[in-house]
């Protein structure tokens, strides 16, 4: 994650900018991986939506025609959504701590969001299983403490989705925000209560706009990865939350319909670019402006 | 097999950075499985002594990826020799013909049971779909399918295999009354529907490991599992028990993809892997029972016991040609009821 190329453009974009031209060419041998090994693949199997079982737009029609489909998108655009909004919540003050506290606590609170990075995806999915189930650890104290009197449904639901994504996505929230909290100067806060302006207007109208950069990389990250997700909610939530991914997965490696797959993928890729497209121009204006 | 089967397809990404370049030497055969326990049985029992025996390696690869395979036979670059794959794939693709044929000169055909035998495959090992519970969590032993259906009788959650795969729609018939002999064709709308009456109360399980823990938790005192993964739950734990009765048989099947550069190699392994001593040796170490009919003598009276071919009263074969010929059909329904 970059975050020291995220902490500099508030500072210094201005005289760094006519560079960035020039710094295009290290990237090739990364572009000319992806290239061969991700952009032509995706390509292959796109062309399959509409060459597969015959040439024609038989998937895309079938995925449209299809309410399973609608509702499996709408699906994972409402878990996409809730999840970047429950990340959002809770990794704001973390990175706020992490850009303000002594260095020796934001650096041990900073390997402890790194270290959980380095655990097996399956086995903290299956540690919030543990948890959140009905005979869960989390329901078996609240009900011996008889705080609730029947177990609550945390989990095959959205709320046991959220719970265990949100835990997964943090680190990408934390990241670009904290990295640009941290570039802030803390004169501005101080101009601006200086120049009359309440705890409450600061935070508004000076850091939020100021964090908007890093707010908008982290939940265009969040929301784009969560879209494609699928080991966790096929664990922890039912069967009514089944996302895309897992879907175009069984299509995939199962069914062996590359061709309604392929389709798929494809309106999945269109809609996250889209929103992608809008994101980096909202959010692409706001940074430049910040700047100039 | 399946048993890891979910856990590992979320693998899948990361198994493509380690695809294969190139073919396998002359004296080397590639065996693709589920991974897991499964596969470490399916090494010791075959995989080693086939080495010993003839000199060719025998390299392990895996999970099992029908998406790849077809990919590999499709392009004529097949890296893999001889693989595990469930019992309706392999009938589907037999009939897409993405197998080569069985070489019934190197690989003895008397021995093995005709249930799971063509001439694109042979089988692996077979299992059933077992009605297991959890007696502690229950207070009482459920006896049939129709009781994981009875929300009154057994309150709480009950589970299943979350995938469109044969059991799920044959148990809900069988519970609704429908008899073993008159199962074929499936009768959908009717399963959906009694299907329908205990929907809320279902939680699925995406592989055996998750099955074990709803069990052992008694997060889902009872429902369908495949019966290696009761038997090793009843094995640490006191209380869970199964039922056997209308016990459900599926095979996982060894085929050997079209194209491979090795397939009289492929030929003198399936030789082995389906010869009477390493069946017993596989069943042994799994529970799951094997599929040439002399293995059984050669294992102990207290191990057979556990395994499918001693349940044969009332034991109903899932029907892997009507599924070969539906899969996709029965696939899209199953995924449009779930997501209601």
């Amino acid at each position: 994650m970059s975050t020291t190329a995220m902490a500099f453009p508030g500072n210094r974009a201005v005289t760094r900018r006519p560079r960035r031209v020039s710094g295009f060419w290290p990237t090739s041998p990364a572009l000319a991986l992806l290239i061969v090994f991700f952009v032509a693949p995706l390509l292959g199997l796109l062309l399959r939506s509409v060459l597969d079982p015959h040439p024609g737009l038989q998937n895309y029609a079938e995925v449209f025609a299809s309410t399973t489909y609608l509702r499996i998108f709408m699906n994972t655009f409402i878990v996409a959504t809730v999840v970047t909004t429950a990340t959002l919540l809770l990794a704001f003050p973390v990175a706020w701590f992490l850009a303000v506290a002594p260095r020796r606590w934001a650096s041990l609170l900073f390997a402890v969001i790194i270290l959980s990075m380095w655990t097996n995806l399956l086995t903290r999915t299956y540690a919030w299983m543990v948890l959140l189930q009905r005979t869960g650890i989390i329901n078996k104290t609240l009900m011996s403490w008889g705080v609730i009197a029947a177990p609550l449904p945390l989990i095959n639901n959205l709320i046991g989705v959220t719970i265990g994504m949100t835990y997964i996505m943090l680190p990408f929230m934390v990241l670009p925000l904290q990295g640009t909290i941290r570039s802030l100067d803390p004169a501005t806060f101080r101009a601006a209560s200086l120049c009359g302006a309440g705890r409450l207007q600061v935070f508004t109208r000076v850091f939020v706009p100021l964090v908007a950069s890093g707010i908008g990389a982290g939940v265009l990250m969040v929301f784009v990865m969560s879209l494609g997700y699928f080991v966790t909610p096929a664990l922890l939530g039912g069967t009514s939350n089944m996302m895309l991914a897992e879907l175009i997965a069984q299509l995939v490696q199962s069914l062996l319909n590359w061709g309604l797959a392929g389709a798929a993928a494809l309106i999945l890729l269109v809609v996250s670019l889209g929103i992608y497209a809008i994101q980096f121009r909202f959010f692409g204006i706001r940074a430049a402006g910040e700047v100039e | 097999m399946n048993v890891t089967r979910r856990t590992v397809l979320y693998g899948a990404g990361l198994s493509l950075l380690g695809a294969r370049v190139g073919s396998a030497a002359t004296n080397e055969i590639v065996f693709t499985s589920w991974g897991g326990t499964t596969q470490d049985a399916q090494k010791k029992a075959w995989a080693d002594p086939f080495q010993k025996s003839s000199g060719i390696r025998v390299r392990m690869d895996g999970p099992t990826d029908y998406g790849k395979l077809k990919a590999m036979v499709d392009s004529g670059n097949v890296s893999w020799d001889v693989v595990d794959v469930e019992g309706d794939f392999a009938v589907a693709a037999a009939k897409q013909g993405l197998l080569e044929p069985i070489d019934f000169s190197v690989v003895d055909r008397t021995q093995l049971d005709p249930r799971f035998t063509s001439d694109h495959y042979v089988g692996s090992f077979y299992y059933s779909f077992v009605l297991g519970f959890n007696k502690t969590a229950l207070g009482k032993e459920p006896k049939s399918w129709a009781d994981l259906f009875d929300t009154k009788g057994f309150s709480g959650k009950r589970t299943f295999y979350k995938w469109s795969a044969p059991g799920v729609l044959e148990i809900a018939l069988l519970a609704d009354g429908v008899p073993a002999d008159k199962l074929y064709p499936l009768d959908l709308d009717r399963a959906f529907k009694k299907l329908d009456t205990i929907k809320s109360d279902i939680v699925w399980w995406n592989g055996g490991a998750q099955s074990q823990q709803l069990l052992a938790s008694g997060e889902a005192a009872l429902g369908q599992f495949w019966n290696g993964r009761v038997f090793a739950v009843q094995k640490d734990q006191e209380g869970i028990g199964i039922s056997w009765n209308q016990n459900l048989t599926a095979a996982d099947l060894l085929v050997v993809p079209k194209g491979t550069k090795n397939k009289a190699e492929a030929m003198k392994f399936l030789a082995v892997a389906t010869a009477a001593k390493p069946q017993a040796d596989m069943a042994a170490a799994t529970d799951y029972a094997p599929i040439n009919t002399d293995a059984a003598k050669l294992l102990p009276a207290n191990e057979r016991a556990t395994l499918p071919d001693q349940h044969t009263d009332g034991q109903i074969n899932l029907d892997m040609n009507y599924w070969a010929d539906h899969r996709e059909d029965i696939g899209k329904r199953w995924y449009e009821w779930q997501a209601k």
